[in-house]
């Protein structure tokens, strides 16, 4: 019983790693342009099979990484600065530009789902022999896994907090148009950004498919919804919040598919939902988003 | 001859079954700003209660269901309709809270993503990945008709129930609680600055919705006799919606249109092309194609609400006609 | 008895306190202006009359019952209503359309009106479009009775929202800076349609940046700075106050 408990305990960790790493890559970008970028999963598979891909040609072990989050660097940017811009100068506002994002990620998830002939593929990579730490049981790449994501939280505050550029960047996540009188150049702070989550969702989709050990064309989409209320419930624009917010799914999750079933953890999922809902009404109010806006 | 019938008159079923979809999704959308991203839920789980009250009480062994019975048409539809009006209630209570309209339909395209993981995961409601097949079709064999007859006779119902939506939908849109879902889409602080209660009236639309989005589940499940998670992936909600982005939102005669032209006409013609890739390509092909869609209905109109008629009122001498007295706008 | 009274009202927003104990009193057909420097609260103790924001502190009576808790649609049951900085015209429906929609009101339009008392909602149809059509005479906006929202011009957008207000009769009208986004020349028509409003025993709150609208219309100005009531009196009065003056300076 409590054996189980610390195991499972373990796993969520794990999970809430690879959740946090994708988390923080969420909430920067949510919380600097303000685009629920609901095309995020789809990213995520696409810096997954880069890295899959690149494996095949020899270019494997922890280098899947950086192939999987230059990947995601790259399209996000290029979404973010070629599709997202072109519909804000049409005109969309916050609830149109997250439906752009929705139809973005028909069109790149179907999009892998034909190319890759609706296979899962084995991604057996960095295997190693489980550790014993007390009741928990855990390979030398998951351990890896859970020191990437420190590093990451640690790396991005540090970038926040004591930089020039992360003073910007709050800056403009605060008030971009005061941001932009004084002297900000708020362009290249968003290409940043871009880059930046992009990197960590592309990171994150190849952390995930490390741990699963496989990779299919719904893997970062299944993967959504956890991103996302993970966001939410920590806060836009806040790793620290991601993370937290990750560290309570992730072991919530694992927690109750030890003791129950994987249907259960799903419903857990639902009722952590539920948790944002009712825990932060103030940031996720209505009538007020009206007068939120772009910055794109 | 037999065979292209049959297919036609398939068709006419999906037809209407996507017909009453859209009209579920255009009053939620169209006229109350409600996005619904999890349609699909309410459609299913239509069809699920459909089913298992027509398969009798489980077995345990061919295949597991919760409320199994045998109860005659039309009580299954009838059942099926509640089902979604009252899992619409529940979903609606926590998620029309007045939360920012984009979280709202992101939770609500969780929600379907959550719930397809639930009724895989969790067999004994259900069936899991297996789904439930053996449904039998109301009337089937005690009616005096060929196959063809039937699957005619099934059509025909089909269109007769979305006349009735039909026409229930557009009299309420037409209708003062219409012009208040409309206010309410417009500006929302406006809207309550005038006595409006929008979070009644989100809910109200949402349960209307679910009920139409469960009689056509139902509808659809005493056709095809079958219904399994593969039947609503969440992608299945955007066909319909771009059905409407097509027809234009808020226009119920276009958006019948949208759904002959996108979810029968764009979707059936790959069957008549060569075969051409792997099995499976031109499903994935066509999916992509519908994003593509999208994604150029919402460039073309960013924000767009398209009305179908100005509505030009009427002069006090003309008191006996409603306010709303319909013409085609300039 | 009074009509509007507060009592340290206070509305606070994540800690800040924007709006810090205001009390005042408000009668039938009387005019009050609220003027203070930006970010004294004037906006912010409007919401928290209309029910936008939450109150952080204090008491709202309306014809002595109390109604800070309500939310904004019963306050609007009750008799207060209000227009908005950014005009909240109803976008894609038409000018008769936004009056008609006031007009029923929730109860007109609910969804069990509509159905089970068909004949009632008819007749409820008729009488709201007489009544719309003599507000829109009476604001010389007939001719606009069709045009969507989207297509007017700044000044009739204040108009429709003005007009749309006294299709509820209320008791009080709250109006959050009429005169923004009004074309110069409309200004003095305005005023004079707030005045007439006024005379018909409705209750005007103003916030407004421009002075001299304020000094047309308000018999009785509220100066606020820093989220409080410094000053009070007419205008002549308040201006002349030297802790108005030394805020306005800065």
């Amino acid at each position: 019983m409590w054996s189980t408990l610390v195991s499972a305990i373990g796993f969520g960790v794990v999970l809430a790693s690879i959740i946090a790493i994708a988390a923080m890559g969420f909430t920067i970008q949510f919380g600097l342009t303000n685009v629920l970028n609901l095309s995020f999963g789809a990213v995520m598979t696409v810096a997954a099979f880069a890295a899959y891909l690149a494996n095949r040609h020899g270019v494997g072990g922890w280098f899947g990484l950086l192939v999987g989050g230059a990947a995601g660097a790259v399209l996000t940017l290029a979404l973010g600065r070629g599709v997202f811009k072109a519909y804000a100068r049409r005109g969309a506002r916050l609830f149109e530009m997250m439906m752009v994002t929705l139809g973005l990620s028909l069109i790149i998830n179907y999009a892998i789902q034909a190319i890759s002939h609706n296979n899962i593929y084995q991604f057996a990579v960095l295997q190693s022999t489980p550790l014993q730490l007390g009741s928990i049981l855990i390979t030398r790449t998951q351990l890896v896994i859970v020191f990437i994501s420190i590093a990451i939280l640690v790396a991005l505050q540090v970038l926040l907090r004591a930089t020039k550029i992360g003073k910007a960047l709050r800056a403009m996540a605060a008030d971009p148009d005061l941001a932009r009188a004084s002297g900000i150049r708020t362009g290249q702070i968003v290409i940043l950004t871009w880059l930046l989550s992009g990197f960590l969702c592309g990171v994150a989709g190849v952390v995930y498919i490390i741990n699963s050990q496989s990779v299919g064309y719904t893997t970062g989409q299944l993967f959504l919804p956890l991103i996302v209320a993970a966001a939410i419930l920590g806060g836009a624009g806040s790793p620290v919040g991601a993370v937290l917010a990750s560290l309570i799914m992730g072991v919530v999750t694992e927690v109750v598919s030890a003791f129950g079933s994987a249907a259960y953890s799903t419903v857990a999922g639902f009722g952590i939902l539920v948790i944002v809902l009712l825990s932060r009404p103030s940031s996720v109010r209505g009538g007020q988003a009206g007068h939120q806006q772009l910055t794109l | 001859m037999t065979a292209w019938s049959y297919y036609i008159s398939t068709l006419a079923v999906y037809f209407g079954v996507n017909v009453l979809s859209a009209l579920a999704l255009n009053l939620q959308f169209g006229f109350a700003g409600v996005v619904n991203f999890g349609y699909i839920i309410f459609q299913s789980v239509g069809a699920y209660i459909a089913a298992v009250v027509v398969l009798g009480p489980s077995s345990g062994t061919f295949q597991q269901y919760v409320f199994g019975a045998r109860l005659p048409f039309p009580i299954p539809l009838l059942l099926a309709t509640a089902a979604g009006a009252v899992l619409a209630l529940l979903i609606g209570l926590f998620t029309l809270r007045n939360i920012r309209r984009d979280y709202q339909a992101a939770i609500l395209l969780i929600l379907s993503l959550i719930a397809t993981q639930v009724v895989q995961g969790y067999v004994p409601l259900f069936n899991g990945s297996n789904g439930l097949t053996g449904i039998s079709r109301p009337f089937f064999s005690s009616l005096p008709l060929s196959l063809q007859g039937y699957q005619w006779a099934y059509a025909v119902w089909g269109l007769v129930l979305c006349a009735v939506v039909y026409a229930l939908v557009t009299w309420l849109s037409r209708s003062p609680w219409g012009r208040a879902l409309r206010a309410m889409r417009d500006q929302e602080e406006a809207a309550t600055a005038i006595g409006l209660n929008i979070t009644a009236l989100r809910l109200q639309v949402f349960v209307i919705g679910g009920a139409i989005a469960g009689l056509s589940g139902g509808l659809l499940v005493e056709y095809i006799s079958a219904w399994s998670p593969d039947a609503w992936g969440y992608a299945e909600t955007f066909v319909i919606f771009t059905a409407i982005f097509v027809g234009g939102i808020g226009n119920y005669r276009g958006v019948v249109l949208g759904v002959f032209l996108v979810p029968i006409l764009f979707l059936e013609l790959p069957r008549f092309l060569p075969q051409f890739g792997y099995p499976g390509l031109t499903d994935s092909l066509e999916w992509v194609a519908i994003g593509a869609i999208w994604m150029v209905c919402l460039y073309v109109r960013p924000q767009g609400i398209v009305p179908e008629k100005r509505s030009i009122a009427r002069r006090r001498g003309a008191a006996d006609a409603p306010v709303g007295e319909q013409m085609e706008a300039a | 008895m009074t009509l509007l009274a507060t009592r340290d009202v206070a509305v606070a927003y994540g800690g800040v306190r924007a709006v810090n104990g205001v009390s005042l009193e408000l009668e039938r057909g009387e005019s009050l202006g609220l003027i203070g420097p930006n970010g004294a609260g004037k906006s912010s103790f409007l919401a928290a009359l209309g029910g936008q924001v939450p109150l952080a502190g204090g008491s709202i009576t309306l014809e002595g019952h109390e109604i800070g808790g309500l939310p904004a649609f019963r306050r609007a049951r009750r008799g207060i209503t209000r227009t908005f900085q950014m005009t909240s015209e109803f976008a894609h429906m038409t000018v008769f359309e936004n009056l008609v929609t006031a007009g029923h009101g929730a109860e007109g339009s609910s969804l069990r009106a509509v159905v089970l008392r068909r004949h009632d909602t008819r007749r409820a149809e008729r009488d709201v479009a007489a009544r719309a059509w003599s507000i829109l005479d009476r604001f010389e906006m007939a001719h606009a009775a069709d045009m969507y929202g989207s297509e007017l011009s700044g000044g009739q957008r204040r108009l429709v929202e003005i007009m749309r207000c006294l299709m509820r009769e209320p008791k009080v009208l709250l109006l959050d800076e009429p005169m923004v986004g009004v074309a110069p020349h409309l200004v003095e028509k305005l005023i004079a349609d707030l005045r007439s409003i006024r005379d018909d025993g409705i209750a005007l709150v103003i916030v407004e940046h421009a002075l001299e609208v304020v000094q047309e219309l308000c018999e009785r100005v509220v100066v606020m700075a820093l989220g409080r009531p410094i000053a009070s009196g007419s205008f002549d009065e308040v201006v002349a106050h030297p802790e108005v003056q030394a805020a306005y300076v800065g």
